[in-house]
């Protein structure tokens, strides 16, 4: 499953907030590989950085130092439009509240990114097989009967599987989810790990998943734990049983 | 194509957007009533400004005219361009007078200044604004100062009766001149009527008396007729019963009256005359109507002894478009002449740059109408983008650009002004084309008028609806709109997507 050379490559990452006289460093130099087709998880306290490397990857936010590379190409110091661009195809974002659009229906929020990617012409031309594409996703997620209701009408568990069908409707490379089930009871966190192993299994697709929650971790290919910025213990690949690092 | 769905969206669920679209409409609505009815006013002051003047007018400096009005007619004509352009020309003589007349209504004598003008009626029709405002010959193929028929008979019966009394007169004085100085002697007592006879006629009066003078013998002259505006022959007055007022005729036509204007030679000398109205002018500018009277030319020259002079020379022309070189062309001929040539809307140019002016303040002073709209737009969409944030963050973290996301708060801002141009159009136009029955139904409710037509030019609310006016209003508002939601936008461009995603 795992290439040789990693898909995802952070190198020395470093982050240091600043607000009037005080100084928050938040990420104190990771250095993280992901390989293509790996489910990784990141845990971690709350404020050891997890959601912030998870930002600087997805390249919604700059590192101070360090670099990242994506399939050997840095991408961390790549103009504006060209980061917007691997938002947009290259990576797919969940977020632990699930942030849909509320003016939107189900449907319309999946299709946003694709509707972004497309000038008004393009869709136009488009519009029956983007549309026939966000249909199957939301097939998969179980929501195909809920295509036209507004986020306001869902449930948390379907607010969030709407929000996976949005991720991935570009058919992105990587999957970053941040807490996706941090909002979720049980059952709707299992429903949605289950889901998220599925597209890793049957699709190779590769997620980084940042969660605080133990037990989510061991469908995961791979975890890493940070403490006060740092990745505490080097990458280890987990055993079908495995245990995680202090 | 997430930009234009999101917009209308935004325009459908924000309630708040709607305050917008109600001030850019009534913005709009405001502007384009006022524009309409401030143009209404301006083109009918100007059709009815170009009506009563000429297109070209030449004019002499002084009261006295210029000299040899023909024959600057004839040097207009040699020339071959505006011989081609000029469609016709009229001599004019423009002099005050104080006008005496009796008021039928009041019973008394009036006396009032007065413009008068001595025309040709036939060339001066020809040069239009005339004859259509006449009141009584207004469809007449050939107007004239004629008097009528049954008024020319009594002047020339009264005029015979006076000629016949002089001619009596005459006879008397010239029997009393042979006979009256003589003392015819007592008759003799001898009854020697030859004696008497030869006497009487050798005799010499002992003191000769002066030649007692002899009456002027009398020419049948019948007056003159003259047009007099309506203004001077009417009053108004409010009929009790319906509230409306009615033009009153204080002089009918038939009736005298008396002119006094003043000579131009060398010492300044009252110069008077009677004449008889013959029609009214109306050409509803109350300047022409309130002051003129207008007599034959010929007579009026012959009164100031103005022999060969006239005031004016009024031009048409072919094509108004043409004015600017024709009135070029005439300086160069007219070089060395005193004469000042000027189209009518230099002659009325302080009239017209009034007008404008009162138009562009006001045009101002309702832009900033929309300006203030704007300023609700700038509010609310900064209420908007602050609502908006974490949208704005989960659009920035789907692959969105800065770009983009100003360009959905632009396309709003837009949007809005279209929409609430739109509706101002709509609205603007309604109660434009429905001004009248508003104005009367609001009079209606009020119980007094707010356009009182007595007081002006129109009996009605003018309006004027320019569709290039509609539209720079229209791309105004929406400009406006449009730049009071960079801002916002531009906040909203910059906004940080993490930040904007934590946001609370």
């Amino acid at each position: 499953m795992h290439g040789t050379t990693p898909l995802l490559c952070a190198l020395n990452l470093k982050k240091t907030y600043v607000k009037f006289a005080n100084r928050i460093e938040v990420l104190r130099g990771i250095d993280l590989d992901v390989a293509e087709g790996e489910f990784l998880s990141v845990i971690g306290n709350s404020g050891s950085g997890k959601s912030t490397m998870l930002h600087l990857l997805g390249t919604l936010d700059k590192p101070d130092e360090g670099t990242i590379h994506l399939e050997g190409r840095r991408i961390d110091n790549l103009p504006a439009e060209q980061r917007d661009a691997l938002r947009n195809r290259t990576f797919g974002l969940i977020f632990q509240f699930y942030h849909l659009l509320p003016e939107l229906s189900t449907l319309e929020n999946v299709l946003m990114p694709a509707m972004i990617t497309h000038s008004v012409w393009s869709w136009w031309l488009n519009r029956r097989a983007l549309k026939k594409q966000a249909l199957e996703m939301l097939d998969r997620v179980g929501l195909s009967h809920r295509l036209n209701h507004k986020p306001r009408e869902l449930s948390g568990g379907e607010m969030q599987r709407a929000a996976i069908a949005r991720a991935l409707i570009n058919r992105p490379r990587v999957l970053l989810a941040d807490e996706p089930t941090g909002n979720l009871d049980a059952a709707n966190g299992q429903h949605v790990m289950k889901l998220l192993r599925d597209l890793n299994q049957h699709d190779g697709l590769t997620i980084v998943m940042v969660t605080h929650n133990l037990e989510l971790v061991h469908d995961t290919d791979r975890v890493v734990r940070l403490f006060d910025g740092r990745v505490e213990t080097p990458e280890m690949i987990l055993p079908p049983t495995f245990a995680t690092t202090p | 194509m997430y930009k234009l769905l999101l917009c209308w969206r935004y325009l459908k669920t924000r309630y708040l957007a709607i305050a917008c679209i109600i001030s850019v409409m009534l913005g709009v609505a405001t502007l384009i009533v006022v524009n309409s009815v401030m143009n209404g006013f301006s083109t009918k002051l100007k059709t009815l400004l170009h009506g009563v003047l000429s297109d070209i007018v030449l004019e002499g400096h002084g009261m006295e005219g210029f000299h040899d009005p023909l024959g600057k007619i004839r040097r207009i004509r040699k020339d071959a361009y505006l011989d081609a352009q000029i469609d016709s020309l009229a001599i004019t003589i423009d002099a005050f007078a104080m006008a005496q007349f009796h008021n039928v209504v009041t019973n008394e004598t009036a006396t009032r200044p007065v413009r008068v003008m001595g025309i040709e009626m036939k060339s001066r029709s020809q040069v239009g604004g005339f004859k259509e405002h006449l009141d009584l010959q207004k469809n007449s193929a050939e107007p004239s100062f004629a008097i009528p028929k049954e008024i020319q008979d009594y002047f020339e019966a009264v005029e015979e009766q006076i000629r016949k009394d002089r001619e009596r007169e005459r006879q008397d004085a010239h029997l009393e001149a042979a006979f009256g100085l003589l003392q015819i002697p007592k008759a003799a007592p001898d009854n020697d009527i030859d004696k008497v006879m030869r006497e009487f006629f050798h005799a010499k009066p002992a003191v000769e008396p002066a030649p007692r003078p002899m009456p002027v013998p009398h020419k049948v002259r019948v007056p003159q007729g003259a047009v007099v505006g309506h203004l001077i022959a009417h009053m108004k007055w409010k009929d009790p019963n319906n509230k409306e007022f009615v033009d009153l005729p204080t002089i009918r036509v038939g009736d005298r009256i008396d002119l006094t204007t003043v000579s131009t030679s060398h010492r300044l000398e009252p110069k008077y005359d009677s004449f008889v109205v013959v029609d009214y002018f109306k050409s509803g500018m109350s300047e022409y109507d309130a002051n003129a009277v207008f007599v034959p030319l010929e007579h009026l020259q012959a009164m100031r002894g103005m022999d060969n002079r006239a005031s004016n020379i009024l031009i048409k022309l072919k094509d108004y478009n043409e004015a600017d070189k024709v009135v070029q062309r005439l300086a160069e001929i007219f070089e060395h002449d005193r004469l000042g040539i000027f189209t009518w809307e230099q002659k009325q140019g302080p009239l017209l740059k009034a007008i404008e002016i009162e138009k562009s303040i006001l045009n101002i002073l309702l832009f900033m109408i929309i300006a203030v709209a704007g300023f609700g737009i700038l509010a609310i969409f900064s209420m908007i983008v602050s609502e908006k944030t974490r949208d704005i963050g989960i659009l920035k973290a789907l692959g969105a650009s800065s770009g983009g996301v100003m360009k959905i708060f632009l396309t709003y801002g837009l949007l809005l002004g279209v929409v609430g141009a739109f509706f101002g159009t709509i609205l603007g136009l309604t109660i434009t084309w429905n001004i009248n029955g508003i104005e009367a139904l609001i009079a209606m409710l009020t119980g007094s008028r707010v356009f009182d037509g007595s007081v002006y030019y129109f009996k009605e609310i003018p309006t004027d609806v320019q569709p290039m006016g509609v539209l720079i209003v229209n791309l105004g508002a929406i400009a406006i709109a449009v730049v009071f939601s960079i801002l916002p936008a531009l906040r909203a461009a910059l906004l940080h997507p993490v930040q904007a995603l934590r946001y609370e």
